[in-house]
Formats: C-alpha cells, structure tokens, sequence
C-alpha cells in the first residue's frame, strides 16, 4: 500500500518508501526544537513566571506535560526521579508527537517503521544498564543477575539475560504494532465511508496514540527503577499522585 | 552562549540526519508454489483470529475487576482506572506481537 506523503515533494528522485519516515522524524524534531526554544526564553524568567498565564498557552502545555510526566516517574522510582526526567519526558513527548502525526492527513507517522522505535528502545536499553553500572558497580549489577539463590545462578542468569534482551524488542514492536494497525484501520475505513465515520477512528488513534506513548514511558522507567533499585527499606514512594 | 551553540548544533545536525536518509533497502520477491501461499495465508488469519479471542478474553477480566472496584468505591475511580489502562495496553502488546507475525507472514505470500 504506497501512502501519499506531503513530504514526499521534497526531493523525488532519493525519497523512496523505505527513508520518508526518517522526514517524518525529522520533521517532528525541528518543529519540537522551534516549540522548546520559544518556551525556553520564557521560562526562564522565574519571578515572572510565578503566576501562570491564562487560557492554553504553549507554555501552559508544557507544564502540564512536565508536571504529569515527573509525577508519574517519582510515583515509580520515588525522590531520585529527576535525574533520569530528561530522557523518559523527551522520550514520551517525541513519541506522542510522532504517533498524533498519523493522525494528518497527508502524513505518515514515523513509528510505524520498526526502525523508529528501534531507535529509541535501544536507547533506553543503553541508558538503563548505564544507569545501573553506575548505581551499583558493574560487580554489583552483574550480581543482580544471579538472583536470589547462589547455587542456582547460571540458570538464573540465562533467563535474567533473555528477559533483559526481550525488553528492547517488546518496547518496538508493541509500538510498531500499535500504530501500524491504528493508521492502517484509519485508511481502510476511510476508503469505506469516508464522510463520518473517520472522526470515530480518528478518536480512536488520538487515545491509542497517547496511550502507547505513556506505556512505553512508563515500561522505561519502570525498568530504570529495576536497575538503580537499593534495597535498603524504601519509604512510600506512592503519595498519591 | 554555550546554549546557543547547544541548539543551533541540535538543529543542524537533526538536519543532517535528514540528509544521511539516502540509504536504499532492498526488498525481497520470492515466488513460492500455492501450497505454501495457501498455507501462509491460513496461518497469517489464524494467527490474529486465535490471538484476538485470547487478548479479548484476558482484557474482559481486567476491565471487571477495574469496574467492580470503582462501583464498590466511586471515590477511587481515578486510581482504578490508570492501572487500568495499564494493564489493557500491556494485553493487547501480545495481540499486537501476533498481528506483527501476521503482516510478516501475509507479506511473504
């Protein structure tokens, strides 16, 4: 099924089906940098920024972003979650607006390519057995491996190790099926009946869009809380957010 | 300053990696016999048919025990229903690693 880009007009003879989702990405990306560096400059001026504006702003949006996002994530790891806020938000914020770009018409959402979400998955496979080595020692993680009991640890270990290589590919292909099938199931329908039935399933995407975004935001930081987890009698991380 | 330098170098180089997009894929065409399109194609329906029945079943016992908490207690009906939500996508990640299998099997016909 060969899909009408708009940005397929750029250049015609490179672009092919197989790179336009790389457009896409990319063209998520320089509208999310233009976005974050008009917020930025007013951010910074904190006295001002005491009083939030009114009505929905576009600064508004991002608080409500990192606000929800930075709760979610300290309801899971607890206090030290701000370190790890930077990858999990720009994670859940390029992902949610790469799955709403299916939603155009017109566009095709980057993660309905495998290598999109491979892309990020990989990252944050890398980025939480850093964060791990790092915790605990690269013995001492090593260790976690093993399990709890010692004389049974190589079995362990084998599937402590298939699990963890599992990981990155649920992540991907979870997000990759998701999409595919929510932008495939858009078109088929709108082929169908193309006068009021859409809104439905483009209701439908909006929620899947946002909602595989959040999963996969929150299996990464569970998985971060996996690895730098200290079992030294952890307080009440849950106070009800 | 460093900051200026941190973004402009963001937004050249997400652009180069637009400019690096140029490399081509190949794609397979194979030409099997009818039994076995035959067969992929059976397999590639019974896949996503068994894989639904199953995902529907396990999400039906989810949302009940979701409902049932939140008519037992309707103060608590925002907690409830994240977890919720939570373990609905979770399910359907294993329909949707059987609809995976069935797009790459369908693709081989």
């Amino acid at each position: 099924m060969h899909h009408f880009a708009w940005l397929s007009w750029l250049t015609h003879d490179k672009i092919n089906e197989h790179n336009i989702h790389i457009f896409h990405a990319s063209f998520v990306v320089i509208f999310l940098i233009i976005a974050t560096f008009l917020v930025a400059r007013k951010l910074r001026r904190t006295e001002e920024r005491l009083v939030p504006e009114a009505g929905t702003t576009l600064t508004n949006i991002f608080e409500v972003a990192v606000e929800s996002i930075l709760g979610m994530m300290e309801g899971i790891i607890g206090p030290g979650a701000v370190t790890y806020f930077p990858l999990i938000g720009g994670v859940f914020i390029y992902i949610f607006l790469n799955n709403i770009l299916g939603l155009i018409p017109g566009f095709l959402p980057p993660t309905d390519n495998i290598n999109t979400n491979l892309a990020i998955a990989l990252t944050v496979f890398v980025y939480y057995n850093v964060m791990g080595i790092k915790s605990h020692g690269l013995g001492g993680y090593l260790k976690h491996f093993l399990g709890p009991i010692l004389w049974l640890g190589p079995l362990v270990a084998v599937i402590e190790v298939i699990g963890q290589a599992v990981r990155p590919v649920s992540l991907s292909l979870r997000l990759f099926g998701n999409i595919t099938g929510d932008h495939l199931v858009l078109g088929i329908f709108s082929g169908l009946v193309p006068l009021f039935v859409p809104v439905i399933f483009l209701a439908l995407g909006l929620f899947v869009s946002f909602i595989q975004a959040f999963v996969f935001s929150l299996l990464s930081t569970i998985y971060i809380g996996l690895a730098t987890a200290h079992e030294e009698g952890r307080g009440e991380g849950h106070h009800g957010h | 300053m460093r900051k200026l330098i941190a973004f402009l170098g963001t937004l050249v180089s997400s652009l180069f990696v637009t400019a690096m997009a140029f490399a081509a894929e190949e794609g397979a065409a194979s030409s099997l016999d009818s039994h076995t399109k035959s067969a992929l194609a059976i397999s590639a329906g019974l896949a996503i048919a068994i894989a639904a029945f199953g995902g529907a079943l396990g999400q039906s016992r989810a949302a009940t025990a979701a409902l049932e908490g939140i008519a037992r207690n309707p103060g608590a009906a925002g907690k409830v229903q994240t977890p919720m939500i939570i373990a609905l996508a979770l399910i359907e990640s294993l329909v949707i690693y059987a609809l995976v299998i069935a797009f790459l099997l369908q693709m081989k016909i």
